[in-house]
């Protein structure tokens, strides 16, 4: 048996001895699983598999369990003496400490083995639907993401260990560098810079975990890995030695060791530098998502017919070149094998191909964007508002859409959700989504003599809290009357906004029944329920998220006309036994005039259902629902939303499963592991 | 043959080891005395390539061993000053951990923890826990971590503190048997005891090595004698020129 294996074993057995390793343990797989259920709380309806939030819950903690499980692998044998012994042994110092940080490294790996055992293992019997699709294989990704950072930690906290002659400042020194630096300093960025958080984007170290977790594998964060851990075990190994060089004939030894302590610092910095700017992306399909592309994309560019260029107007230079042009090559490969549009690819780099550079500024365009052209028509998409899928596949049916203008008028002056309002109360991010889709947004006020205009393609009513007046109501009756088209957002069971209107159109609002109904917190409400209705049928399998929702049901206006004016409604989601989002449309009974506009009215029970802070906080398919009643409300049902993916992360959580998944997962198991690991620890210690 | 040629040896300045050099022969046990401070501790770090010498070189077997740091530690046996053991082991744990950390064979292990304990003395302890042994128990353990493998030299740093005079004289016997393999260098200040067995003394004083007293088959007393002279600064005939000391008179 080799030094180094024997080393392995010694530091392993050791910290089996000890109570402080089986605590630092438990506490791991406490605290991260913890993580995992708000995780997944957040992830709910979103298209984030259920791998890459085990992924982000475990990776904050493995800093931590790494500076407790390495403080004392070194430190502890120089405060005891038995360094001593170590160095008068015939081992190289690299072999002894590569013992040691493989000792530390596969400890950090069977504690995430048991946190991943111990999910799979509850979600199987708490929320299967949540690991539908995804095999034991659709973590290995997230595994191999936590190992690359467990191999880095471990290497920093053996380090620090040989560094420092007491355990506890060992430790204290480690999770200053792991958790102290990294994300002091990217808060103070945050803090610094405010208006560059949407450009920063998640913290690089979270970023990463999340995004291998998700099968994007990038060269550079690999390689990086990698070298630092062996900067680190080399810095280890190095401290080590240095324990015999005291005396003044070590002093050359010394300065040898420092100058390939420098060295080896900038070696490990020109590798990393040049692995990132030698990046290449590996796209690994995991878990049920399998396709890069929506449905919703798929069919935008099934329908979308004809020729069109993307040009990529960036510098070759720029970090996100290689994203974007490898998403414009997933674009056009998937548009091809769908025979639809075909997209010819260009690239411009401002900086060299500065003739095709200025025509493009001269046009319009920005520096770092991305052009689509479609016969004579542009779509300038500024990377800086933000880039993906769902901006591009919008562009693209702005493009392939007949040029014209469709208005939706947001109804202000009864306290209405802002349209402008760019906080958390507002609704300025679907208003831009509105926008990209080729809707243009302008705002009415009905209090005054101001007409409805006849460009209008649709109201929205989002969350009115005064009462319209009769006059008001008259108007945007009469509108209804002449095929006009209603989107009503509303918390209000009983007056407040167009309340009083609905009725005479079919639709009446209640209290909502919360019976059989599955809620995170308590005041929302999970939808899955959806109904054969154009707007929600193509989210089945997603989830909408509503607030304290008000329930709707058929008015006594809806059972009777006939013909043309009869009132058909159509539940569009179902909240146990309440319908919290329906559709009433008038005008197409049997005998109707098909020249007749149809009267379309759509009205969700919630207020606050697309406001930016609701989007932005969890992952629904909120958006989708919304937009799918702007198209199908403005008649342009070819540019209905498809929804989230059908690989969207679904649990089936209600409060009381999920209280009951983490107390098994944070309370339990936790526990039962610390119990059988002091049992352990104290049954050796007996024995000695 | 285990020889240490001009070893110099500076700590913050201060000269501790100032131009040592001795002889020890294989069978030879030779014991380096001295006040405290007076560098034995050092020497005998410098020696298991604990610490690096400003200047000197030692000699096995007519090669210069510091050279090649890896394969002297091979032949090298060394008991440090401060016992520390691993408290969770039991001896017989912790003398196959030893015996793996040097490289041993398995299948050798056994051969050569037996052999150990025999002449230690410590066969009855080897399913005691470490945590449980006495001062005078945990030495001997340490000192068979230090034969285990036979080596050529043995280094025994303090190897009588803190021991009662049972043990001491035991102590004698288990150097003296472990003497037939090894080249032994002991330091300690229990010269009666020391004087019953060890071949040879020197006097470290002040970094330099003072006197090189024969003790072979002299009498005990006039060994103490002459050590008294030696380590109060009274020169003795018969001392070294310069700094040095061979190992001629163990030849004898």
């Amino acid at each position: 048996m080799s030094p180094m294996r024997v080393t392995v074993s010694r530091t392993l057995g050791r910290m089996r001895s000890l109570y402080s390793s089986a605590l630092a343990i438990a506490a791991f797989l406490s605290a991260s699983a913890v993580a995992f259920s708000f995780g997944l709380e957040a992830a709910e309806g979103g298209s984030l598999s259920v791998a890459a939030v085990w992924a982000a819950a475990v990776s904050p903690f493995l800093p931590a369990l790494a500076a407790f499980l390495a403080m004392d692998v070194w430190s502890d044998e120089k405060q005891s003496g038995r360094i001593e012994l170590l160095l008068s042994a015939p081992v190289l110092e690299r072999d002894l400490t590569l013992g040691k940080y493989l000792g530390v490294f596969v400890a950090i790996a069977a504690s995430t083995l048991l946190s991943f055992a111990v999910t799979v293992a509850a979600l199987r019997f708490a929320a299967p639907s949540a690991l539908a699709g995804v095999g034991p294989l659709g973590f290995c990704p997230a595994f191999i993401a936590l190992m690359l950072q467990g191999a880095l930690w471990s290497a920093v906290s053996v380090a620090m260990s040989a560094m420092f002659r007491h355990a506890a400042t060992a430790a204290c020194a480690s999770l200053l560098l792991l958790v102290g630096i990294p994300r002091g300093g990217w808060a103070a960025l945050l803090a610094w810079a405010p208006q560059g958080r949407p450009q920063f984007g998640e913290m690089p170290l979270d970023a990463q975990v999340v995004d291998m977790a998700s099968g994007l594998f990038s060269s550079g964060t690999i390689v990086s890995y990698l070298v630092l851990s062996a900067f680190f075990l080399f810095v280890a190994s190095k401290f080590v030695a240095m324990l015999r060089f005291g005396g003044r004939g070590g002093r050359s030894w010394r300065m040898s060791t420092g100058v390939a302590l420098v060295l080896a610092f900038l070696l490990s910095g020109l590798c990393v530098e040049l692995s990132h700017r030698t990046d290449v992306k590996l796209d690994v399909p995991v878990g049920n998502t399998g396709k890069p592309f929506s449905a919703r994309t798929r069919s935008i560019l099934v329908e979308a017919q004809g020729d069109m260029t993307a040009t990529c107007f960036l510098s070759r230079r720029d970090a996100r070149f290689r994203e974007v042009s490898r998403f414009l090559r997933a674009l056009q490969a998937e548009s091809a094998s769908l025979g639809g549009l075909k997209i010819d690819i260009s690239y411009i780099d401002p900086r060299w191909d500065i003739g095709r550079a200025e025509e493009l500024i001269r046009l319009g365009a920005s520096e770092d964007s991305i052009v689509f052209v479609k016969g004579r028509r542009r779509a300038f998409l500024p990377l800086s508002d933000g880039f993906g899928e769902r901006v591009c596949a919008s562009a693209i049916l702005r493009l392939t859409m007949p040029p014209q203008r469709r208005n939706v008028y947001w109804s202000i002056g009864h306290g209405e959700i802002s349209a402008t309002d760019y906080g958390s109360w507002g609704m300025s991010d679907i208003a831009r989504d509105l926008s990209r889709e080729g809707y243009r947004n302008a705002t009415i006020d009905l209090s005054g003599d101001a007409s409805i205009p006849s460009d209008c393609a649709l109201i929205v009513v989002a969350g009115a809290k005064d009462d319209f007046s009769r006059a008001e109501t008259g108007r945007i009756d009469s509108y209804l009357k002449a095929g006009g088209r209603l989107l009503v957002l509303t918390s209000a069971a009983e007056s407040g906004g167009v309340s009083s209107l609905l009725p005479s159109w079919g639709l009446r609002a209640s209290a909502f029944q919360a019976t059989g109904t599955r809620t995170v917190t308590g005041s929302d409400v999970i939808v899955g329920d959806f109904s054969e209705h154009a707007i929600s049928k193509p989210l089945d399998g997603s989830r909408i998220l509503l607030e304290r929702p008000v329930a709707f049901m058929p008015s006594a206006a809806a059972e009777a006309g006939s013909g043309a004016d009869r009132v058909e409604f159509s539940p569009l989601a179902r909240a146990g036994t309440s319908v919290v989002a329906a559709a009433v449309e008038r005008g197409v009974g049997t005998g109707a005039d098909l020249s007749i506009r149809p009267t379309r009215i759509v009205a969700i029970g919630d207020a606050s259902f697309a406001m930016n802070g609701q989007l932005m906080a969890r992952a629904s398919a909120n958006r989708d629902f919304f937009l799918n009643c702007v198209a199908y409300l403005s008649g342009t049902d070819a540019s209905v939303a498809s929804g989230a993916d059908s690989g969207a992360l679904v649990t089936g959580f209600d409060r009381a499963g999920r209280l009951k998944f983490l107390l098994y997962t944070a309370g339990a198991v936790p526990l039962a592991v610390a119990l059988v690991m002091l049992l352990v620890a104290l049954r050796r210690r007996r024995r000695t | 043959m285990f020889e240490v040629r001009n070893i110099a040896f500076t700590y913050r300045s201060e000269p501790v080891l100032r131009d040592v050099s001795f002889v020890v022969s294989p069978g030879e046990a030779v014991c380096v005395v001295g006040a405290n401070g007076a560098g034995k501790t050092t020497l005998l770090k410098v020696l298991a390539t604990l610490a690096v010498p400003d200047s000197g070189i030692v000699i096995v077997d007519g090669q210069n061993a510091l050279a090649r740091p890896i394969k002297y530690r091979r032949q090298l046996g060394y008991l440090p000053e401060r016992i520390a053991l691993y408290e969770d082991m039991t001896v017989k744990e912790y003398l196959h951990y030893r015996a793996l950390l040097k490289g041993e064979m398995s299948k050798r292990i056994r051969r050569r923890i037996d052999e150990a304990c025999e002449i230690c003395r410590i066969g009855s302890l080897l399913r005691s826990p470490i945590g449980t042994l006495s001062a005078g128990q945990a030495k001997r353990v340490a000192f068979a971590d230090a034969i285990l493998l036979r080596p050529r030299v043995l280094l025994l740093d303090d190897l009588l503190a803190g021991l009662d005079s049972e043990m001491r004289a035991d102590m004698g016997e288990i150097v003296s048997e472990a003497a037939a393999f090894s080249a032994v260098v002991v330091t300690g200040h229990e010269l009666d005891d020391l004087a019953k067995w060890a071949n040879r003394f020197l006097v470290l004083k002040d970094g330099v090595i003072s006197a090189s007293i024969d003790a072979v088959g002299a009498a005990a007393e006039s060994v103490r004698t002459k050590l008294d002279a030696a380590l109060k600064g009274v020169p003795e005939k018969g001392a070294p020129e310069k700094n040095e000391a061979d190992g001629k008179g163990a030849a004898k």
